[in-house]
């Protein structure tokens, strides 16, 4: 199965100014690594899903997901922001690093579910969030979150 | 103090996990609190389901009210404690402060 992350969806130093502009970023990346069928899709799919509630959970994180045809393999693209932008986050605090989700939708059982469910606990803990905010490569992002998604994501795909 | 607490959220997907895990972190750290179990409703169904002895030993219920929880009438009888998802995350240890004051 792929991996769900790579160093090739990560990108440390993101400069936008919109929720769009880390949407776009990181949907590029997607497609460059053969994740996608169709980016276009897969993206819209990301902003209707923003549409009915932020994503933003706080902590200056935010979670943004789709799940459509357009993707043919479950990932988490990652974005360090090089300036904090407004997420309309449950905490009302601007967003500089995020986590987007790609998943199939025909994905088996409910692994992307339990990924997020597992993504979203460890943010929970503040030296998890302050070692992944201060991670200064892509390895060191992957090894940190790492644990975290394989424990998890034990269906096939 | 035993807690037991039941989370959920619209989605499913986010906001029930780290309410779960912030008030478990909260319940873990704080002197007053003996034992902390949290089931979680959500997208992908229940999980860590409270079981009758669980709910029985509590001295407290906490149950999100940001969608209706499933089962809730196992709760009858116990003292409830209704706050919202993003409460727990923000302010766990708050609560858990506050209600160990109240149940002393």
């Amino acid at each position: 199965m792929t991996e769900v992350l790579s160093k090739a969806i990560i990108d440390l130093n993101v400069v936008a100014k919109t929720k769009e502009d880390v949407f776009s970023r990181l949907t590029t990346l997607l497609d460059h690594d053969g994740r996608l069928n169709d980016p276009a899709v897969y993206m819209q799919n990301v902003a209707d899903r923003e549409a009915l509630t932020t994503t933003g959970i706080g902590f200056g994180i935010a979670i943004p997901h789709g799940k459509t045809d357009a993707v043919k393999s479950v990932s988490v693209a990652i974005a360090k922001l090089e300036q904090p932008i407004d997420w309309e986050a449950m905490d009302g605090k601007p967003v500089d690093m995020v986590f987007q989700l790609a998943v199939p939708a025909a994905s088996q059982g409910d692994a992307h579910l339990k990924l997020l469910a597992a993504l979203s606990r460890q943010l929970i803990h503040a030296d998890f969030r302050s070692k992944i905010k201060q991670a200064t490569s892509e390895d060191e992002v992957i090894a940190l979150i790492g644990n975290t998604i394989n424990q998890t994501l034990e269906v096939p795909s | 103090m035993k807690i037991i607490a039941v989370t959920a959220c619209p989605s499913g997907v986010a906001h029930t996990y780290m309410a779960a895990e912030s008030l478990k972190v909260a319940a873990d750290e704080s002197k007053a609190c003996e034992s902390c179990f949290v089931e979680t409703q959500g997208q992908i169904g229940i999980e860590d389901a409270l079981s009758p002895a669980q709910i029985h030993d509590a001295d407290v219920v906490i149950l999100t009210n940001d969608i209706g929880i499933k089962n809730e009438e196992r709760f009858k009888g116990k003292p409830v404690l209704r706050v919202h998802a993003s409460d727990l995350i923000k302010k766990s240890p708050i609560i858990v402060e506050k209600l160990a004051q109240k149940l002393a």
